[in-house]
């Protein structure tokens, strides 16, 4: 009979009537189930024995209302007011769940469990009109659970993990010590009662809810979250959880969890450890004590080619080469000792047997207790290392070679640029280049008269000398050298085509050559100077270093020959230029470029008497006319400073004289084939006597002009007077003279006449001389047209025909071009034919930078033996009776166009005409 | 001014033919001729000359000297004053003419050309009045 079925049953009874069969009140009564019954307000309106028994009192009908029990609490000890006990509830017309279960407590403290089975009773309209209750007593069954909490209870308090029960909506309703303890709860009300999602740590807390629900739903779960404790320390946990059913059928969460934050650390570290150790470049190896390999990471896989399953549980020993087998032992002594091996640098064996420079690291590894059990190796490829130390190591040997021959070189050429045997310095540069191109033997040739002839030598036997004393172009390898203009390489000689089949062959091999090389030796302008070879016992190839480092010192050494070619010819040319001076009859000295006088020849001394060791800038300084010296002293700086040659007038005592002669002074600079001056090169020339013929010159024509003009002057006035008193004479006295009286007076009137025409034309001829200042343009024609009417009067009398080209304009001055035609003109006319109209024609053509004029006449000529004479002053080649003249006007004429640095000159043919040509600057 | 006896001559004929209201005084040198002008300064009846006729080249002084005199004077300066001369030299005439001379008569070697000086102390005499 179920509960249901029983209640029904029950109802049925009570419905049908007030209980009055006693029989059943008594069975009822006897019943040990409590059961008692209300009206539909829930007032107590019946009860059996049991009922008493249970709640430990005597239920009050009419005022009790719903529940017989002192008091009812819920059994988590909360108390149940009576009117929201499952009775009131049915009552209220609530489905009654089954099996749920109160504390009900008596009058005297005690409690017990029930579990009430509520029925309402309905009459015929189905109105709830009453109600019974069965109150099973499950306080026995309920101690059996509370044995068995006990005993979970002592498993919870003892159990180091922490024991959590969770409702399905997070609230915890229990958590042993130990999880209070990881939550970081002082006291269980901290957290119990309260939700228990705010403890996971925000990221875990939504899996944590899910998997909460999923529990309460019935499923077990492990899983991981972190707590955030409530002194805010994270946690990581691991929890088991299983569903946990209550009575009342709610189901609840119960778990334990595990704190594991230890122990995922410690597997992060494990795990960090493993990927450093597996990620690293350097081969980790860990051994134990016996040498055996225990682990073996990727790097060291990489590095010695064996697998890790290949090389755990074998010997390291089989790492390492044989010439090296007191090594482990050493290793394996010091990490006993517990010692560290630091960067021990060694050469391990691959698995292919190749060998590989590694540096070790080595560190024993201990127990817990301190006890050394094996070690861990740490192993470095530096093959790259080492290669690049052994690079390095050759390149600074390398250098150091280098150094070594530039410094040489250097030394060398220093030596080169001082004064010295020029054979030793060869000798030095062979020497040289032999080192620097490590050779065994060697020789510089020199290039003379179209040979080469050894100049130095090293090495080299008398054989080999005699054989190649001299060496012409296309022989052997240096001739070879001179016809290719370039280096000429033979690396092995017994192959070489230079020596096939010639008897330099067997010599060169005779002499233990087996290669050699050649370098001409270029002068800065491309000639070839020299051959410079190297000798090799066995077939050489030279490294292209050698052959730069050559270049350079060929080079040198063709500076070097170049310099002393130019010396010896500079002194040969000094010493012929000596040779030649001193018997110069000029004073001749040589100076150094910086005007430092180095020599005089011997006319010097004869001529100044100055000591013969007097030498310098300044030596000639004491000889100088001290008028001169500032300006000689500024023109020989200038030259000097400027290398132009100067050329410049000055006086030098003569001590023979005891007088001042002067002198021009000369100086040319003398350059090398750059341009620069090496040395100066001077005279002084004697030009005393032609300056004194000047000076005389000079002074006699001003004397001859100062005296042709104040004679003009002073002879026109008493022509004047004897002019103008005949005159007088004549006029006044006429009729008391006679006819030879009057005659007389003629002769003197004409003579003063003809003397004042002399004294005009001296005068014009001493004022051609005269400077005039600025000279003007001057139109010729213009000047011919002047000249033309001065001259009309004899023009009319012969009626002569005077015509012209067209005539340029030129820088002469008018008054000089005038006279030029008047006198030519006025001759033309003057010395014509008798019964010959006088035809004169006047031309000018341009000549380079000048122009030629010509006056051409019809008249007498001029016999060829007189066209110098006629143009000398007062020279006539007539008398007076015939033609008139003074002798003057060509003179006038020459000194007019000799002033313009001009030419004048006659053309004739006697009886035929002349011309006079002139020219005058354009 | 004239030192040459044969020229003084000549010009007191140029006057004469000129037939000018003048009284000559011929100083024969330099010193005679600055002589006439103090004489005209210290004293009001000394003669005070309208026009001289000047030679250059005179003994004692010449005629530069004799001209740069006559501008000096307190009642001579202002004299009309005609250089005569042989040469007919631009330097000599550009000399003078600096100094103050008014006119330049080259010394002709006619009669007849000579005379024509008269004419031109005519002229200057017209122009000083």
């Amino acid at each position: 009979m179920t509960a249901a079925g029983n209640m029904s049953a029950l109802s049925d009874f009570v419905a049908g009537g007030d209980l009055k069969d006693r029989v059943f009140r008594d069975m009822v009564e006897a019943l040990p189930v409590a059961i008692y019954t209300t009206d539909a307000e829930g007032r107590l309106t019946w009860f059996n024995n049991a009922a008493v028994r249970l709640s430990g009192r005597v239920p009050q009908l009419g005022t009790d209302r719903w529940c017989i029990a002192w008091k009812i609490f819920l059994p988590d000890g909360a108390p149940l007011p009576h009117d929201r006990c499952s009775m009131a509830a049915a009552l209220r017309g609530e489905e009654i769940p089954n099996g749920i279960e109160f504390i009900g407590e008596r009058p005297d403290g005690t409690r017990f469990w029930f579990s009430p089975c509520p029925a309402v009773v309905r009459d015929s309209e189905d109105r709830i009109v009453g109600g019974i209750n069965l109150l099973v007593d499950i306080t026995d069954r309920k101690k059996a659970g509370t044995e068995a909490a006990e005993q979970f209870r002592a498993i919870v308090e003892t159990t180091p993990e922490c024991v959590k029960i969770i409702a399905r909506d997070g609230t915890l309703l229990f958590m042993n010590q130990p999880g209070l303890t990881m939550v970081g709860a002082k006291r269980p009300e901290d957290v119990i009662g309260a939700n228990i999602y705010k403890l996971i740590a925000p990221e875990h807390r939504a899996r944590f809810e899910t998997m909460n629900e999923r529990v309460c739903r019935g499923e077990k779960a492990a899983f991981e979250f972190d707590i955030i404790g409530l002194q805010g320390i994270r946690r990581q946990m691991e929890t088991h959880a299983a569903p946990l059913h209550q009575t009342g059928g709610v189901t609840v969460q119960l778990a334990l969890t595990r704190d594991v934050t230890q122990r995922k650390r410690a597997e992060r570290a494990a795990q960090l450890l493993g990927a450093i150790v597996d990620s690293s470049d350097d081969a980790i190896v860990s051994k134990n004590l016996d040498g055996i390999i225990t682990t073996w990471n990727a790097a060291a896989e990489r590095l010695f080619g064996y697998t890790a399953d290949e090389a755990v549980g074998q010997s390291v020993t089989m790492l390492i080469p044989e010439d090296r087998p007191d090594e482990e032992p050493r290793i394996l002594a010091r990490l006993r000792r517990g010692e560290r091996v630091d960067h021990f640098e060694t050469i391990r064996r691959r698995k292919d047997g190749t060998l590989v420079d590694v540096s070790l690291t080595i560190s024993p590894v201990k127990d817990a207790s301190g006890t050394v059990v094996g070690a861990s190796k740490i192993g470095r490829d530096i093959s790259e290392r080492k290669r690049a130390e052994r690079a390095i190591q050759a390149l600074n040997q390398q250098l150091t070679v280098d150094l070594a021959a530039m410094t040489r070189m250097q030394q060398l050429s220093t030596r080169m640029m001082q004064a010295g045997d020029f054979p030793e310095l060869l000798r030095e540069t062979l020497s040289s280049a032999i080192a620097i191109a490590d050779a065994d033997m060697g020789n510089i040739q020199l290039l003379e008269d179209g040979v080469l002839r050894i100049a130095a030598h090293q090495g080299l036997d008398k054989q080999f000398l005699d054989f190649f004393q001299t060496v012409r172009p296309g022989e052997a390898v240096s001739g070879t050298v001179l016809d290719r203009y370039s280096r000429v390489i033979v690396e092995d000689i017994a192959s070489s085509p230079i020596f096939a089949g010639k008897p330099s062959l067997g010599l060169m091999l005779g002499a233990g050559i087996r290669a050699v090389h050649s370098t001409p030796l270029v002068s800065r302008g491309g000639q070839v100077l020299g051959v410079l070879s190297m000798h090799y016992r066995v077939p050489h190839r030279p490294a292209e270093r050698d052959l730069r480092l050559l270049d350079i010192l060929a080079r040198q050494t063709a500076d070097l020959i170049e310099r002393k070619r130019a010396e010896t010819a500079l002194l040969a040319s000094e010493a012929r230029f000596r040779q030649l001076a001193d018997t110069m009859p000029q004073m001749v000295w040589a100076a150094q470029p910086d005007g430092f006088i180095d020599y005089y020849n011997e006319r010097w001394y004869d001529f100044t008497g100055c000591d013969r060791y007097l030498f310098g800038d300044q030596s000639w300084e004491q000889t100088l006319d001290p008028e001169d010296l500032p300006r000689v002293r500024r023109a020989y700086y200038d030259a000097i400073e400027s290398g132009e040659p100067y050329n410049i007038e000055y006086r030098l005592w003569d001590r023979r004289e005891q007088r001042m002669r002067w002198f021009v002074g000369r100086a040319l600079p003398v350059r090398d084939t750059r341009g620069r001056v090496v040395k100066w090169f001077g005279t002084c020339t004697d030009i005393d006597e032609q300056k004194r013929v000047e000076e005389d010159l000079r002074r006699a024509n001003q004397d001859l002009e100062q005296f042709a003009f104040s004679a003009s002057h002073d002879l026109q006035e008493p022509l004047r007077s004897i002019k103008i008193y005949s005159e007088l004479l004549t006029t006044r006295y006429g009729d008391q003279l006679d006819g030879d009286a009057r005659k007389f007076i003629g002769y003197v009137c004409g003579g003063a006449t003809r003397m004042e025409t002399l004294v005009r034309d001296l005068l014009a001829y001493t004022q051609t001389t005269k400077p005039d200042g600025s000279i003007e343009l001057t139109a010729a024609g213009e000047a011919l047209e002047y000249a033309r009417t001065a001259l009309a009067g004899v023009i009319t009398e012969s009626e002569a025909r005077i015509t012209a080209d067209r005539l340029p304009t030129l820088p002469v001055h008018p008054t000089h071009l005038q006279q030029l035609f008047q006198n030519l003109v006025g001759n033309a006319v003057k010395y014509r034919t008798l019964g010959r109209v006088p035809e004169i024609h006047v031309t000018a053509e341009p000549l380079k930078g000048h122009w030629m004029f010509s006056v051409s006449d019809n008249g007498i000529g001029i016999d060829p033996a007189y066209k110098e004479t006629i143009f000398g002053l007062f020279k006539r080649l007539h008398t007076n009776d015939e033609y008139s003249g003074t002798g003057i006007g060509l003179a006038i004429c020459q000194r007019i166009v000799e002033r313009y640095h001009g030419r004048i000159w006659v053309e004739s043919e006697p009886g035929r005409g002349s011309t006079f040509r002139f020219t005058l600057p354009g | 001014v004239e030192d040459n006896e044969a020229d003084a001559f000549l010009i007191e004929e140029a006057i004469k033919m000129a037939n000018l209201p003048v009284f000559l005084h011929v100083a024969r040198n330099g010193e005679q001729a600055t002589q006439f002008f103090d004489r005209a300064d210290r004293s009001q009846d000394a003669p005070c000359p309208a026009v001289v006729i000047l030679d250059i080249n005179l003994p004692r002084k010449p005629g530069f000297e004799v001209l740069r005199h006559l501008r000096a004077s307190k009642r001579c300066h202002d004299a009309h004053v005609i250089v005569v001369s042989t040469s007919n030299s631009p330097a000599e005439r550009g000399q003078m003419a600096d100094l103050g001379a008014n006119d330049y008569f080259q010394k002709p070697s006619e009669f007849h050309n000579f005379m024509k000086l008269g004419d031109l102390v005519r002229s200057a005499l017209d122009g000083h009045k």
